[in-house]
């Protein structure tokens, strides 16, 4: 009954949003309010159906009902609870369930808000929600069906359906094939779903933005009713991207965080583009011009969201991610570029008519540099773009497919990051445009040699002779330091206006001006995640060794020496062998790492799972890549040291309170404005 | 200033267009620099064989069925050899032979199939077994031996079946 009931929810979801489709539309050419609030009702019924559905399968997934073939095909009963429910998004019809429904609940808040004087542009947002919406519910409820069950034909044959095949009865398998090994984990709980929020977020801006253009308006409201929008979708793909690097560092066990993996390419694509969105879309609303700019971008980003969603989900690429094969790729394929080449027709369509009247000087102003850093930004993306399709096109000009892989991307991108954390750092220096340069020279007389000192003091103490590492570190630290001393200055102002106390001198800068020091904060996160990118990619050491028991083996100033094996054996037919290595640093004991592998016999299949030793320095890390013979046989290991890690965690954290306090809202006119 | 005016001031115009078309054209050097240095041919091992170009230190990307008797790993030097046979190189062709795993039993099993010796610098992994197909990343020697940085395997799993055939 699950299964069915399930099924048909979903199913009226789907009618509905068709429904709502034809109202809207129907609204916008007969200009009719009544038919515009009847598609916003059946919203209001459209998330709660999905929600229903979404449980239904939650239940199915616990309830170890392996007649249903995505319970059957994600689940195995040795799997614990929390790993059942992630099971929702570890498969193809499970996670597209979860994107709708996701969309749905954004949707559902979006339509919520108060229109009154933005009411000209609901009825074409609600028609790309409905559209977008209708598009994936057709997939769930035509193609990628997760309520399937397993049948029994008369005539002694198999089938897939949800509902009872005259004369079948029900399959009921006595466990299920269980979630991928590398996806056991409780990175699982919070990588997809970030990622997915982060995606979809954008779908609201993007509607907005369609609206505008489609009703032929000129004004900037649309960026301001979607700027916490932007902003929430943004930390939540920001965190998505993060959380899968440690996932990756976690499990994958080759020591790093980031492959270059074409899925994690197209994740970083919409990232990329929607960064420089935010950053424009900030200069529009201070009446700085970028009016084509803006609704150029957030097409293009979320254009990218399809695409980074069709390369996950329709398998046409191997990786990591590909665990799900599909036949929704062709659909999603065409979905994604008349999407894309719909809103850019708009677009040219309206151009003439969204023509900027602001004029930019080339001088060194907040606008030229936020430019430049769009440029840069939408370079990144460039490359990106064309190591996705660099095997593809190779191929068709050449014959040979020629691929690119992380060598190719980091020596491009590499530099470009660089440059722009120190866009990013020197910003705060230069002023908007318009206005007097003049205050900029004394900070850069303190600054610039001040944040000299610190690759000359690595250098000197770190005993790092590594010149990109340095330059790097310098530009980070300059960036650093022009946040820090931006800081300071707000918090002494706040003490020379009567703030007595250390503490509400601290906290003013961020009560006063939300957006600007909550912007700071997050630029000062991307600071230490830029840290920590720049100490595991220049200066990480690696090395990898048969060792007998008893034997060690020394990297910088670590020596690790293995001690043998434990073996035990696991419910679900799986065994974990774990190694016991002691470390040593400067021949004084620094603690003991065991790094493991859990094989799966069931699946054929093992995983490791590294060892860790973390501290705000470096992180000691081993991972067991082979040792079968027995607990005092040999066994072959791979070392890293990765310096600095540890703050691309920390800078995300940062980052993550940063968007908080910008996003949070205002109260307004609490105090004045000093700065 | 003229934040007022309706239309850019050439010179500024022309400015901002010569700073954009400087700093593509840095990007595509970058570009054009790196696919020199980095950039993998995908060939399959009969292309391979087949080929009169001279492929002697380009990086390379080669795919083939694991004969799984001529593996074997010196743990002494840590080097491991094996022989992988040819398969062909698109989804499609695969697909036409009957999917993945048809794929691979027909490639080690057929002796006319072109092959290619590899030695990688590093233990063997788990996956490294009869009819897994390799995708082997490196260089070719003077031998014609392929000198592989980075093994990569699959092996046809259970996931990719439809129905459950162990319950009745």
């Amino acid at each position: 009954m699950i299964p069915a009931f399930g099924y048909l929810t979903l199913a009226i979801g789907f009618l509905l949003a068709i429904y709502g489709f034809i109202m809207s539309l129907w609204g916008i050419i007969r200009r009719s309010r009544a038919s515009i609030e009847s598609a916003r009702l059946a919203l209001l019924l459209i998330f709660p159906l999905v929600t229903v559905s979404l449980v239904a399968l939650l239940i199915l997934l616990l309830d170890n009902r392996f007649d249903v073939a995505y319970v059957y095909s994600v689940t195995s009963r040795d799997m614990p609870n929390y790993l059942k429910l992630t099971a929702l998004w570890g498969g193809q019809s499970g996670s597209l369930l979860f994107w709708s429904w996701l969309l749905a609940g954004f949707s559902l808040v979006f339509s919520l808000r108060r229109w009154r004087q933005d009411y000209h542009l609901l009825p074409w947002s609600l028609l790309v929600v409905f559209l977008i919406l209708g598009f994936f519910f057709s997939l769930n409820v035509l193609v990628e069906i997760p309520f399937e069950r397993f049948w029994h034909l008369s005539d002694g044959g198999r089938v897939m359906a949800v509902f009872r095949p005259g004369g079948a009865w029900p399959l009921m398998p006595q466990d299920g094939q269980g979630l991928n090994p590398l996806l056991r984990h409780p990175g699982m709980i919070w990588h997809p779903p970030a990622l997915y929020l982060g995606f979809v977020g954008f779908i609201i801006p993007f509607a907005l933005a369609i609206s505008t253009l489609a009703t032929g308006r000129r004004d900037r409201r649309w960026l301001e009713i979607s700027q916490p929008w932007v902003l929430v979708a943004w930390v939540f793909l920001t965190l998505g991207l993060v959380l899968g690097m440690r996932w990756a560092y976690d499990v994958l066990g080759w020591g790093g965080y980031w492959g270059w993996d074409p899925v994690e390419v197209s994740a970083l694509m919409p990232w990329l583009s929607g960064t420089a969105f935010l950053h424009t879309a900030l200069l529009q609303q201070r009446g700085r011009g970028f009016r084509r700019w803006n609704l150029a971008l957030i097409i293009l980003t979320f254009s990218l969201v399809l695409f980074g969603t069709f390369m996950t989900r329709s398998g046409v690429l191997s990786s990591v991610h590909s665990f799900a094969g599909s036949d929704i790729g062709t659909s999603m394929f065409i979905f994604t570029a008349v999407t894309t080449l719909g809103s850019a027709g708009l677009l040219i369509y309206r151009w003439g008519g969204q023509r900027s009247t602001f004029t930019l000087e080339f001088t060194f102003s907040r606008e030229v540099l936020t430019i430049f850093s769009n440029l840069v930004l939408l370079s990144i993306l460039m490359v990106c773009f064309l190591g996705v399709v660099y095997p593809i096109f190779s191929e068709l000009l050449t014959g040979t497919q020629i691929t690119v892989g992380p060598a190719w991307y980091e020596r491009i991108t590499g530099p470009l990051l660089l440059l722009l954390v120190f866009l990013m750092g020197v910003c705060p220096l230069a002023a908007f445009s318009g206005a007097k340069l003049m205050k900029m020279d004394r900070w850069v007389a303190i600054l610039v040699p001040l944040s000299l000192l610190i690759p000359i003091l690595i250098w000197i103490f770190g005993g790092i002779r590594n010149f990109y590492v340095l330059i790097s570190l310098w530009v980070a630290g300059l960036a650093g330091l022009v946040i820090l001393s931006q800081y300071i200055r707000g918090v002494f102002i706040g003490r020379q206006r009567g703030k007595k106390d250390w503490f509400s001198a601290l906290v003013l800068p961020f009560q006063v001006n939300r957006r600007r020091f909550g912007g700071l904060l997050v630029h000062f996160g991307v600071v230490l995640i830029s840290v920590g990118i720049i100490g595991i990619e220049g200066l990480q050491q690696e090395t990898q060794v048969a060792l007998n028991v008893g034997e060690g083996v020394s990297l910088g100033r670590f020596e690790f020496v293995y001690d043998g094996l434990e073996n035990s054996v696991q419910p679900g037919n799986q065994e974990i062998v774990k190694a016991v290595l002691m470390v040593t640093r400067d021949g004084k004991p620094y603690g003991f790492l065991y790094p493991r592998r859990q094989i799966f016999y069931n699946m054929g299949m093992a995983v490791t799972q590294p060892a860790v030793k973390s501290n705000l320095a470096r992180d000691i890390y081993a991972i067991l890549v082979d040792g079968d013979a027995g607990p005092q046989g040999p066994a072959t290991f791979r070392f890293f040291i990765n310096p600095l890690i540890s703050w691309l965690w920390i800078g995300t954290g940062v980052l993550t309170l940063g968007t908080i306090i910008a996003v949070w809202p205002t109260r307004k006119n609490r105090f004045s404005r000093p700065f | 200033m003229t934040s007022a005016a309706s239309h850019p001031s050439k010179a500024h115009r022309w400015k901002f267009i010569i700073g954009g078309i400087l700093f593509v054209a840095a990007v595509i050097i970058m570009v054009v620099s790196a696919s020199q240095a980095t950039a993998e041919f995908f060939m399959t091992v009969a292309e391979l064989e087949g080929s009169n170009q001279n492929l002697e230190g380009q990086n390379l990307r080669v795919s083939g069925a694991v004969l799984g008797e001529t593996i074997s790993y010196d743990s002494g030097s840590g080097l491991l050899t094996f022989t992988i046979a040819h398969i062909p190189g698109e989804e499609k062709a695969i697909e036409a032979l009957g999917g993945l795993e048809t794929a691979l039993n027909q490639a080690v099993n057929n002796p006319d199939n072109p092959r290619l010796n590899v030695r990688y610098a590093g233990p063997p992994p788990d996956m490294l077994r009869h009819e897994a197909q390799a995708i082997l990343t490196g260089t070719l020697d003077a031998n014609g031996v392929f000198m592989a940085e980075e093994l990569l395997l699959k092996c046809p799993s259970r996931y990719e079946e439809a129905l459950p055939e162990q319950v009745e």
